[in-house]
């Protein structure tokens, strides 16, 4: 067909603002909307023509959750932030301070490999976050590398540099989401190579509504008693896909 | 049918300006965006999706592209508004096709698929005005009313049952009780009329501006 026809052009146009061009045709018509600056104008004459019919229906207000549910979509880590504004005296992962450090220092890489990767998946690329040293981990702890399947699903931690550790501690990684508790992925080696079982992750954990970051501190050697972190947190890391 | 833009309501305005200070990455101007539209986009949406959940969720997804979409917005091409609820259409009538595609469950305790359509009148919010009330009510805007009128009476209801509830041809032929074909051409030849008058109609103020 001629999408150049004006009256082809004009006809499609038609059916698509009125809503009556379905399925395939709809989807085929969008792809060519690019490549067909006739389809483009006919399709903006009759928005313009239509779409004032819209003007009649009456507002009705969405839920009162829905804008923050949109931020929360589109600004991950604001939430967060937004909730360490609103109260001091919060827990440490609240802190706008600790995210301003941990978010200056932390670099956080995409990277695809399969070196670190203890199963590489070739379908689906693998994520490498860095977990930067904080200031409470003092000179010592340079950073930690996780590495995330890219279905989520398996996980390996390593510092690059071992960990001194006080006798009768260990390092507990953490899940922290966009709002609410961080979550326990478990204990990790201070001096080697950690696989964590697929059965111990979250699902989707790599998706940003769920995962803002991942940290790990230091806990009693059985991990935290409370299931929120006690220690310092001496690695974090944003997750930024 | 293009309105110029020094005639745009403050509404309008205040939109565009909005629209455009979020394309700059500006978020306290995306949720006025989001505070001077929603409640529209909302009700267009529930009209063609009455399912309230999903229309809630399709409400974030619009806001969601439309952010990412702003720096595409562009104001001597269209009003704000126009541009909003088209974002909001497609997405409420692309998830009907979805829904389409998935099993559906409840269809398996009712024999006819019209027996569904009450039921999801139920669910809808309030007692929203049906879509030829609607039309009516369209009608008070001036160029588009007079248009209107020179349509058929069964011209109007398969419009409006299309575009304001979303319906396929199909499903307004079944809701008219009448011929896939025979509906088909009322709405073409429905869409054609208006250009047709609404270019004249244009044609008109242009000469009486002059």
């Amino acid at each position: 067909m001629d999408y150049g026809r004006r009256d082809l052009a004009d006809a499609l146009a038609a059916q698509y603002v009125a809503g009556t061009l379905r399925g395939g045709a709809r989807r085929r018509f969008e792809a060519l909307l690019p490549g067909h600056p006739a389809l483009r104008a006919a399709l903006a004459d009759w928005q313009a023509r239509l779409m004032p019919l819209t003007a009649v229906v009456t507002p009705v207000s969405p839920p009162a959750h829905t804008w923050a549910r949109i931020e929360a979509r589109l600004w991950p880590e604001a939430p967060a932030a937004a909730a360490a504004r609103a109260s001091a005296g919060q827990p440490w992962w609240r802190g706008l301070a600790f995210w301003r450090a941990a978010s200056g220092l932390a670099t956080v890489a995409a990277v695809g490999l399969g070196v670190l990767l203890a199963n590489p998946q070739p379908q689906a690329p693998p994520v490498v976050i860095v977990l930067q040293g904080t200031e409470a981990g003092g000179p010592g702890a340079a950073s930690l590398v996780a590495s995330v399947s890219g279905d989520g699903r398996a996980l390996v931690t390593r510092p690059l540099q071992p960990v001194a550790l006080a006798a009768g501690r260990a390092l507990q990684l953490w899940a922290v989401p966009p709002a609410g508790a961080p979550r326990s992925l478990g204990l990790i080696s201070a001096d080697g190579v950690t696989v964590i079982r697929r059965e111990r992750l979250p699902l989707a954990l790599l998706d940003a509504r769920n995962t803002a970051a991942l940290a790990v501190s230091v806990e009693p050697p059985g991990g935290s008693p409370t299931g929120a972190p006690t220690g310092p947190v001496i690695y974090a890391g944003k997750l930024q896909l | 049918m293009k309105t110029p833009t020094e005639q745009w309501t403050e509404r309008s305005r205040a939109l565009a300006a909005a629209l455009s200070r979020s394309a700059l990455g500006d978020r306290a101007a995306f949720k006025r965006v989001y505070e001077l539209s929603s409640g529209h986009l909302f009700a267009v949406i529930l009209r063609i999706q009455r399912d309230r959940d999903l229309a809630d969720d399709l409400l974030q997804e619009v806001y969601v592209s439309a952010w990412k979409a702003a720096g595409s917005f562009d104001a001597q091409r269209a009003q704000p508004l126009t541009w909003l609820t088209h974002i909001a259409r497609n997405k409420a009538i692309d998830s009907l096709r979805r829904a389409q595609a998935q099993p559906r469950l409840e269809s398996v305790h009712s024999e006819l698929d019209d027996d569904d359509r009450p039921d999801a009148d139920q669910r809808l919010v309030d007692e929203a005005p049906g879509p030829a009330a609607l039309l009516e009510r369209a009608s008070d805007a001036r160029q588009l009313g007079h248009c209107m009128e020179g349509l058929s009476a069964q011209q109007r209801q398969s419009v409006a049952l299309a575009f304001f509830d979303g319906l396929s041809h199909a499903e307004v032929a079944a809701q008219l009780c009448q011929p896939l074909g025979t509906v088909k051409s009322w709405v073409r030849r429905a869409l054609m009329t208006l250009k047709a008058c609404l270019e004249r109609a244009a044609q008109t103020d242009r000469a009486v501006g002059a």
